[in-house]
């Protein structure tokens, strides 16, 4: 049984195929750029099963991050570790202009975050930030992760922002 | 759609697990997985095998993990594929150790696959895109009865790959 978690407006869940779409077209846009888009409908079929393929794998992944009292998903944020990354990351992607700034993705960012140091047991939780994506970077600091300079990255070809979060108990 | 068991006078043939990785791994690390796209590092070759269970999730069918059924030993990965792109769904076969190559497995665990297709997923049509260099699948292919349709829409983001088309089971001579 995959954990769902809530928090005050939204429900965290197993993403699913019918949230596909919604996927798609926030990986074909702009919006995509901080992970390495906008891309061709292939690659984000491709990036989508691999979503849904972590959780096979791991029994955890990135959630579908929903309303209350609306099952359409509005992005994907959750704990994310494929095989070549150096440290267990906390992503987030929210795919519409619309839901931007209003505090959902640090409401569901912060309820990841707790999640993977108290129920998965991780010992760090960083966040992979690239370098033109400020308001990614805005959302870390909001949540209280620091960035840390020496960390080792996902990608040393493509050097990125890597932020470190705080236990849930040590944040101010 | 319920992912089966498909089983074959040798083998068994089920959707695959993650303890069904490793050998996965191992195949992608030799040369013998070069028709697609390796030798691979370790972190392709899981994000590959991750991209295959979210295929079933999407499509309910993709690549089994084939294995012996007298002996559990790992035969390869065989089974149906159609990721956006590509213009029709695939039987697509990786064998994955020299040992298991040779003794018609491939052709055995395709066959299988095809008629399922063709069978309870109801596939209108059914191809499978090989290399013109690799001799040993386009056997697979002929032994099956498929022959190669030049006249095929071929798959745009691997355009170098022929197309070989299987007849239905009851047109299989």
């Amino acid at each position: 049984m995959s954990p769902t978690l809530a928090t005050e407006r939204l429900i965290l869940r197993r993403p699913a195929p019918r949230d596909y779409e919604g996927f798609k077209a926030f990986a074909m846009s702009d919006r995509a750029s901080g992970i390495g888009g906008p891309f061709p409908e292939r690659t984000a079929w491709r990036v989508f099963c691999a979503e849904l393929g972590h959780w096979t794998l791991l029994g955890y992944g990135m959630w579908a991050v929903t309303r209350k009292g609306d099952d359409t998903a509005i992005g994907l944020i959750g704990p994310w570790t494929p095989a070549d990354w150096p440290e267990t990351e906390v992503g987030w992607t929210i795919w519409r202009a619309e839901d931007e700034g209003t505090g959902i993705a640090a409401e569901a960012a912060r309820a990841a975050v707790d999640h993977a140091y108290r129920e998965l047991g991780w010992d760090t939780v960083v966040s992979y930030v690239g370098n033109d994506n400020d308001r990614s970077a805005a959302l870390a600091e909001k949540l209280g992760a620091v960035l840390d300079p020496d960390a080792p990255q996902p990608k040393p070809d493509e050097p990125c922002r890597v932020y470190r979060h705080p236990r849930p108990e040590a944040r101010v | 759609m319920t992912a089966p068991v498909l089983t074959t006078q040798r083998m068994t043939l089920r959707r695959p697990e993650p303890h069904d990785l490793e050998p996965f791994v191992a195949f992608c690390a030799t040369e013998r997985s070069r028709w697609i796209g390796g030798p691979a590092p370790r972190e392709d070759a899981w994000e590959g095998f991750a991209l295959n269970l979210g295929h079933w999730e999407l499509l309910g069918f993709g690549y089994f993990h084939a294995e012996l059924t007298a002996t559990g030993e790992p035969v390869g990965r065989i089974g149906l594929r159609q990721p956006e792109g590509k213009p029709e769904p695939e039987v697509a076969f990786s064998i994955y150790t020299d040992e298991m190559e040779g003794k018609g497995l491939a052709t055995e665990a395709a066959c299988a696959c095809r008629d399922w297709a063709f069978g309870a997923v109801g596939l209108p049509t059914l191809v499978s895109y090989i290399d013109p260099a690799n001799a040993r699948s386009q056997a697979v292919a002929r032994r099956m009865g498929a022959t190669r349709d030049p006249d095929a829409a071929r798959w745009p983001s691997h355009s170098t790959l022929e197309v070989w088309r299987h007849p239905k089971p009851e047109v299989v001579q």
